[in-house]
């Protein structure tokens, strides 16, 4: 089993630490502002230093307008940009406030270590 | 990346998510970065699309979703099971006519054979080997699709399996010379292996490989959650 002193430790494997939840960082991306597919994935390295795949990002963008979390505008030549719907921003900040929930509780059991 | 190729991975998608999506998503291909990880990202994506689609099958998908929750019974247990049947049924014609085109003459249908008639009898052998996995994959998939719980999935799969594991094809000579044989079939547990009778076996190995992209897809889904 791996501890956390060696999670903590282990700075050479560039995927510890990132997020990886491809709709909630497609919704977290789009808090912002409209965006098109490649702008997404560029914000999105920098927001957590994930980079999606297209595969992946569409993948998540299908999801998320099906349910109504996002809305394509009208485009803008080849490219399509997406908006967040109030209902995305509803639900970006509930897992939001769930996520600092519980990185607070999980730091706090952390510093006791 | 390549438009060509950037058109070619577009097209792996399902018709009604490429009636929707494609335009962009080549757009996007075209002005990001290519390579073999990106082009393996887009593959995998779009097999999933094929498997869970979002695009395009929601109406199909809520009637079907309906039978699921109305009769799992006919969904999950007589279906599969008609299927075998006709699955079973069709091998069984392959091996009779089989005989009666390529071995005339001979007492049974189970002896070494050349030339195209291999393919014949192959054909045969595929359905009557492969129809209890095909079938259980099948019935895998859709209660993965519709996110179903697993009691009626598994009792459709340990019936297939049962079945499939000790059914046993029997060919009987003609009674006169000239004369026509017969293909019966019936299910039986045939001798045991180290006290396993050797159609609990082969039902163990069906069941096990039909229930191992389900394990897998659930695996999947519970990493990818945490």
């Amino acid at each position: 089993m791996r501890s956390t002193r060696n999670v903590v430790l282990d700075k050479e494997d560039p995927r510890l630490g990132h997020y990886s939840d491809p709709p909630m960082l497609v919704l977290a991306s789009l808090a912002d502002g409209p965006k098109h597919g490649h702008t997404m994935i560029e914000d999105i390295v920098r927001l957590c230093g994930t980079r999606l795949g297209p595969g992946t990002l569409y993948g998540a963008i299908a999801r998320l307008e099906q349910q109504g979390w996002i809305e394509p505008l009208p485009p803008e030549e080849r490219r399509q940009p997406y908006r967040i719907t109030a209902e995305g921003v509803r639900v970006l900040r509930a897992r939001l406030t769930t996520l600092r929930q519980f990185s607070k509780a999980g730091l706090r059991r952390l510093e006791a270590l | 990346m390549n438009p060509r190729l950037a058109h070619l991975l577009a097209c792996l998608y399902p018709p009604p998510w490429r009636e929707r999506y494609a335009a962009e998503f080549e757009a996007l291909l075209q002005t990001g970065r290519g390579g073999l990880r990106v082009s393996a990202n887009v593959v995998w994506a779009a097999l999933h699309e094929r498997i869970f689609p979002t695009a395009g099958l929601r109406t199909e998908r809520g009637q079907f979703q309906s039978w699921c929750v109305r009769a799992p019974w006919a969904v999950f247990g007589l279906a599969p099971l008609f299927l075998l049947g006709g699955a079973y049924f069709v091998a069984c014609l392959v091996l009779w006519s089989g005989w009666k085109i390529f071995l005339p003459g001979t007492n049974t249908p189970f002896v070494p054979i050349d030339g195209f008639a291999v393919f014949y009898f192959g054909f045969g052998r595929f359905l009557y080997y492969g129809a209890p996995i095909l079938i259980g994959w099948g019935i895998g998939l859709i209660a993965a699709r519709q996110r179903y719980n697993a009691i009626w999935p598994t009792v459709g799969l340990v019936l297939i399996a049962l079945i499939g594991g000790t059914s046993q094809v029997h060919a009987s000579g003609p009674a006169v010379p000239g004369g026509v044989g017969r293909i019966s079939m019936d299910l039986a547990l045939g001798p045991s292996v180290q006290g396993i009778p050797h159609g609990l076996f082969h039902a163990l190995v069906i069941l096990s490989v039909t229930m191992l992209p389900c394990v897998i897809w659930r695996l999947q889904k519970t990493y990818s959650l945490s």
